[in-house]
């Protein structure tokens, strides 16, 4: 408690990392009051799915009755946006977790028994990271179908490496400190002593790399959706919806600036969510990290 | 956020600024013709290829017996041939069995080597023998020998080939002479566009099939790149085959200036494929193509740019998109069925088999509503199988409208009632990145579940790999897919969507023996006007029956420079109207 | 060193079997009628299904086929790559040399960029210029490649006409491709040049200027942040308070001390940035139309190109490979306190 205490003390000296929290904070709410902020057709099944007015092609300016506009096919741009918040979230902590817990894992105990399992680990590292994941992507969807889930799979099947690269690293260096030999000294197990003195010791950089690649996960989505990849058509995901912007992008004859809505507010959105957890990170770093006092 | 939007508006502003330089009338590169599109090609062997992007090469280089005259799908000219067949010049037998082709003398190939009868009978002889899967080999077999391939079901080459091929083509001095097994009524029309006349000593000495029994074996289904046709081509054709750049995707033609007929006014032709559709609009805004491959919904961000032309409502030869559905759905781990059982959560395999199911689905689908957001009001409603621009269609022919009544009559009355009690739930599928048929799926969907709360139907985008597996299968209760015509005739349409043998049939598990009868009996007939009496009978059948639902006879828009001269339209040409037949074509 | 470097090298084998292992696992997946959907593209050709599976020997389980692919690798044969529509060492040889030449384009500038915003945002910290460099940063970074692609191509393209899409203009084309032209490196800059031909080169250079420009806005980020850090870390130390305490110069310190160390970091990583930025050219590439090696293994990928996956898979491997050799190497120069291999 207090060292939460001491957190927020730190947090308001530091009024960029303030914002931060305040970006991801504001999307949480919207993600947590999406069902008030944009309630879902009665009868829908599925309320990510986003409702359409119509099949015309042109995207439609915001208006009244779309305050954000419609993007091409008429899907709504609000209520996208809005529930897309919560598939951000819900993606990001997925594979971010997944990979940071099986990075952790590995990487701990390859640098903390060292030897042939730091061997067979680090060499099975080096061949995920040997993988292309865009090509692993492309063969998941053909298998399973097109999905952001699925795709994340993908995702998460090769982004746990450098987590373990990282943690491997620091958890040698702590590995020699006094303070451990003094617990193992005190015949603490391994176990234990993995857990309670080494991963607290030196999880610090993984958390910080951790928050950025939180908010670039959804990057990564917008361009599987680029390529065809990513959540099917009409599904409320960021990074689909600016890829439906690609062939409006442009504008048409003579007014570039046609159908602006349909970069800005998706693109505009994105950064602020990057720019939250970029912050965020910062924040982590230069609070929790000893080595940057 | 502030430098992004900064960076935006730095980019648009100067993007408003007026482009340098680039007067309306005069050509850019008045010498040289690039049209944009989409697709690969897959190879230049004419006997090989089965994709438009590599047919229209093709059409380009080599030339077939006959061709369609101007935007005709019924009137041949010559081209390799000298005179066209028919009953009036005596070249076609009393028993429409025999065909005597006269050839054009004085004809050189791009080698400077003079075209022969030979060459013809050689040409048309590898076209049916090579036959490899999945290619057009079947097009020509079908009709000269009767059977759709060389093989049997297990890949081994039946015993009669050889003297069935050599029976139906031979020469006699400077004429190719074929005898069909049974009168064809779409003989000529196939062989305007699948005839191209290779040099046979060229190939020979390049290492293809020498003309001999003991060796055609050898060059059955064979590998892509192992032709001496592949990448390079030896044609009499308008143009010549430069380079084909497999890096940049881009074909380079030149040409030929030994043409028979006057030369081509165009120098140069490039066909480049470049996927993204901003790129191509790009290029075309500043003189860099002239022509780009684009569809109907992006018709809106090509008006209005200067120097760009847009030639609308041009007829196609596609039955696009269609709904089909599974008679008896294989069950067999499958989840687009549900439970698989009429108890809310799931159908039976047969569901479709009952015809009020079928009927109720066709009056839910709002027609008129998907040409109009979808098509931006482009087209009109099929009314069978067969489309528009082709003889035999039936422009009287009855169509279903959407009729909420009438659907929910029907689905009442289906299984006894059961079904409106109990409801159902299934998984309809399209091929994912297709538009037209994902709007289709969509429109289905919202119109029956608005219908009944206990009707459920899913629409699940899949991709095309596991959607040919499905299909294969016949797992897909309902799916959408369309035909693109390979000759224009009629019987191309009614056998692939109505015969019992065609592919659509076949896989939806729907056989009726009047319609397998009638279909048949109109491909034995020259007679037009017989055959447009029973095609119409088939499409009566067809409203009755309902095996598919046929939603829209396509019209397509071409987008050239203003500066394009000598472009006509011809649906038959492949990937019409935007690629096209450049002989014609001219800048200023 | 050099056995450090061999057995490193030594590694490689073991890295490619293990790729293509996995990406078999993967596709043990698929059924014989996914597999075929690379030969049949039309519904035309559907009847033939089985005849092009029996072509193509597709009911053949996955292990059996792994079998017959790494014999046919042994003899030095990778296979036909039915979506470049070549064989794959011809796809890797044709693709390969355009990427990494754009990417050579593209690295040296992010070097710079980065490195040097990265030192000014750490000198600067919490001022103006700090908060500025990095905002601009972030919004490369969290703007999706084809976003900021397509709106250059539309304002120096559509607008200015100074950088068109694609490789190269038709005179250029047929001027490379003419029996003249000779071909000493396979990578189009030098052989322009080598060839004497200014215009080509000049042709040829304007072609990567855009793609170039987005892969370097778009990835410039993490080198700046990682300067950055870095700089940090060293500003902090003891022998930089001890040097300031002396009354040295402030300049001396941060850019012969400071810099000098921070860059460490900065030397190793820029190697995977190197590969990062070859692997992350796929959309660059569509946008563009520029021909390399990323649109091709996807492409390959998504059509179920299994020879053509498994080539641009082995390549992709094997530069990170070489990569990782570079930067330990680089490590050891750079950083005395360190001895590789021991």
């Amino acid at each position: 408690m207090t060292k939460l205490l001491s957190i927020w003390r730190a947090l308001k000296r530091r009024p960029m990392s303030l914002l931060g929290a305040a970006l991801i904070g504001f999307f949480l709410s919207v993600a947590a009051l999406a069902p008030v902020l944009a309630p879902p057709e009665p009868g829908s099944r599925d309320a990510y799915i986003i409702p359409q007015t119509g099949y015309s092609p042109d995207p439609v300016r915001p208006s009244r009755e779309h305050w954000f506009g419609t993007t091409e096919q008429q899907y709504d741009l609000y209520y996208g946006m809005v529930w897309g918040t919560r598939t951000a979230f819900k993606v990001a902590f997925k594979v971010v977790g997944f990979s940071v817990s099986i990075g952790v894992l590995l990487g701990g105990a390859a640098g903390f028994y060292g030897g042939w399992i730091d061997e067979c680990i680090m060499r099975l590292t080096d061949i995920v990271l040997a993988f292309p994941d865009l090509v692993l992507a492309v063969v998941i969807v053909a298998i399973m179908g097109p999905s952001l889930e699925h795709v994340m799979y993908a995702v998460m099947a090769v982004s746990w490496p450098p987590y373990a690269r990282l943690m491997r690293g620091d958890v040698m260096s702590v590995k020699e400190r006094d303070f451990i030999a003094a617990a193992r000294a005190l015949g603490a197990c391994d176990a234990r002593i993995l857990l309670r003195h080494i991963i607290p010791n030196s999880i610090y950089p993984v958390l910080v790399v951790a928050s950025l690649s939180t908010g670039s996960v959804v990057i990564t989505a917008a361009a599987l959706s680029f390529l065809g990849l990513g959540a099917p058509v009409g599904y409320a995901d960021w990074g689909q919806l600016i890829s439906l912007s690609r062939n409006w992008l442009l504008g048409s004859a003579g007014n570039p600036f046609e159908y602006w809505h349909t970069v800005l507010i998706p693109g505009i959105t994105i950064f602020m969510f990057v720019l939250g957890w970029n912050l965020l990170g910062d924040a982590v770093r230069d609070i929790l990290d000893p080595r940057q006092k | 956020m502030r430098t992004q939007g900064l960076l935006l508006v730095v980019a648009l502003t100067l993007s408003t600024v007026p482009a340098p330089a680039l007067a309306a009338s005069k050509a850019r590169n008045p010498d040289s013709y690039t049209y944009l599109t989409i697709s690969d090609s897959d190879s230049l062997d004419p006997a090989y290829s089965y994709d438009t992007s590599s047919q229209l090469i093709i059409l380009n280089i080599y030339e077939p017996l006959f061709q369609f005259v101007k935007s005709s799908t019924e009137k041949l000219v010559p081209l390799a041939a000298a005179q066209v067949p028919s009953r009036e010049n005596g070249l076609i037998s009393a028993d429409e069995r025999t065909y005597t082709i006269p050839m054009r003398t004085g004809v050189k190939f791009h080698d400077g080597t003079a075209m022969t009868a030979e060459d013809a009978k050689w040409s048309l002889l590898r076209f049916m023998l090579l036959d490899r899967a999945a290619g057009p080999s079947s097009l020509l077999l079908e009709p000269l020998l009767g059977y759709a391939s060389t093989r049997d079901d297990d890949g081994k080459i039946l015993p009669n080939v050889w003297a069935d091929a050599n029976r139906a083509v031979g020469t006699q001095g400077d004429n190719l002479i074929l005898r069909l097994p049974r009168p064809y009524a779409p003989i000529l029309s196939i062989l305007a566009s699948w005839s191209p006349i290779l040099p046979k000593d060229w190939a020979i000495k390049n290492g293809d099939w020498d003309g001999n029994e003991a060796s055609w074996r050898k060059y059955n289904n064979p590998s892509k790149e192992t032709s001496p046709f592949f990448e390079r081509a030896n044609g009499t054709g308008p143009f010549k085959l430069d380079r084909w750049d497999r890096q940049t995707k881009e074909f380079i033609l030149t040409r030929n200036d030994d043409y028979w007929r006057a030369p081509a006014k165009i120098k140069n032709v490039v066909i480049k494929g470049v996927s993204e559709f901003g790129t191509r609009k790009l290029m075309l805004q500043a003189g860099d193509a002239d022509a780009i491959y684009a569809d109907r919904p992006l018709l809106t961000q090509l008006q209005g740019i200067p120097g760009v032309e847009i030639i609308d409502d041009l007829s196609t030869l596609e039955m696009n998109p269609v709904v089909f559905f599974t008679y008896m759905i294989n069950a067999v781990a499958n989840s687009f069925l549900g439970s698989g059982k009429l108890d809310g959560n799931g159908i039976p395999p047969e569901f479709f088999s009952d015809k009020d199911v079928r009927k109720a689905f066709a009056y839910s689908f709002d027609y008129k509503g998907f040409i109009n957001d979808v098509m931006r009001g482009k087209g009109t409603q099929a009314t069978g199988a067969i489309p528009k621009s082709l003889p035999g269609h039936n422009p009287k022919g009855k169509k279903y409208q959407l009729d909420k009544k009438k659907a929910e009559e029907h689905f009442r009355k289906a299984y006894d009632g059961k079904l409106w009690e109990q409801g159902f739930k299934f998984t309809i599928a399209f091929n994912s990145g297709n538009l037209p048929r994902q709007t289709v799926c969509q429109i289905l969907k919202r119109n029956i579940e608005a219908m009944n709360p206990k009707f459920k139907i899913d629409v699940r985008a899949i991709e095309w790999p596991t959607f040919l597996d499905n299909y294969k299968s016949s797992k897909m209760p309902i799916f959408v897919m369309g035909w693109n015509a390979d000759y224009p005739d009629p019987h191309n349409f009614a056998f692939a969507l109505l015969h019992s043998k065609g592919d659509y049939p076949a896989t939806q598990k729907f056989k009726n023996p009047e319609f397998d009868r009638l279909v048949e009996e109109s491909n034995a007939l020259t007679d037009m006007t017989k055959r447009k009496a029973i095609y119409a009978k088939l499409q009566d059948l067809a409203f009755e029956e309902v095996p598919q639902l046929y939603i829209l006879d396509a019209i397509r828009y071409r987008t050239q420079r203003d500066w394009v001269k000598g472009w006509y339209h011809n649906p038959i040409f492949p990937d019409s109207p935007y690629g096209s037949y450049f002989y014609t074509l001219s800048k200023d | 060193m050099l056995k450090f470097c061999l057995k490193r090298l030594a590694f490689l084998p073991l890295v490619m079997f293990g790729v293509t292992f996995l990406l078999f696992c993967c596709l043990q997946f698929l059924t014989p009628e996914m597999r075929a959907s690379l030969y049949i593209k039309d519904p035309r050709q559907l009847s033939q299904l089985d005849a092009v599976i029996e072509k193509y020997g597709l009911r053949k389980p996955m292990p059996v086929q792994y079998y017959i692919w790494l014999k046919q690798v042994v003899h030095g044969d990778l296979g036909y790559s039915e979506t470049a529509k070549m064989p794959v060492a011809a796809a890797i040889a044709a693709f390969f040399p355009a990427t990494f030449e754009l990417t050579v384009l593209t690295f040296l500038p992010i070097i710079i960029v980065g490195v040097f915003f990265g030192v000014i945002s750490a000198v600067y910290r919490d001022s103006l210029i700090d908060h500025i460099t990095r905002f601009v940063a972030i919004t490369g970074y969290s703007l999706p490649s084809f976003v900021l692609g397509l709106v250059l191509l539309m304002v120096f393209y559509g607008r200015l006409h100074w950088f068109p899409p694609g490789r190269y203009t038709l005179e250029t084309d047929m001027l490379v491709h003419a029996d003249t032209f000779r071909h000493y490196t396979g990578l189009l800059t030098f052989d322009c040049l080598l060839n004497g031909e200014g215009g080509a080169y000049v042709d040829v250079v304007k072609h990567m200027v855009l793609p170039a420009a987005t892969l370097l806005y778009i990835s410039v980020a993490l080198l700046l942040r990682i300067t950055r850090s870095s700089m940090l870390e060293e500003l902090s130390k003891d022998y930089v308070r001890t040097a300031r305490a002396k009354g040295l110069p402030e300049s001396v310190i941060i850019y012969k001390h400071a810099l000098a160390n921070a860059l460490i970091p900065v030397v190793t990583l820029s190697s995977l940035l190197f590969i990062g930025l070859l692997g992350g050219v796929v959309i660059t590439e569509t946008v563009f139309d520029f021909p390399g090696i990323g649109r091709w293994g996807v492409q390959a990928a998504q059509q179920l190109d299994v020879p053509g996956v498994l080539g641009s898979t082995m390549l992709a491997a094997s530069l990170f490979v070489t990569a990782n050799l570079i930067s330990d190497i680089l490590y050891a120069v750079v950083d005395p306190r360190i001895r590789v291999g021991n």
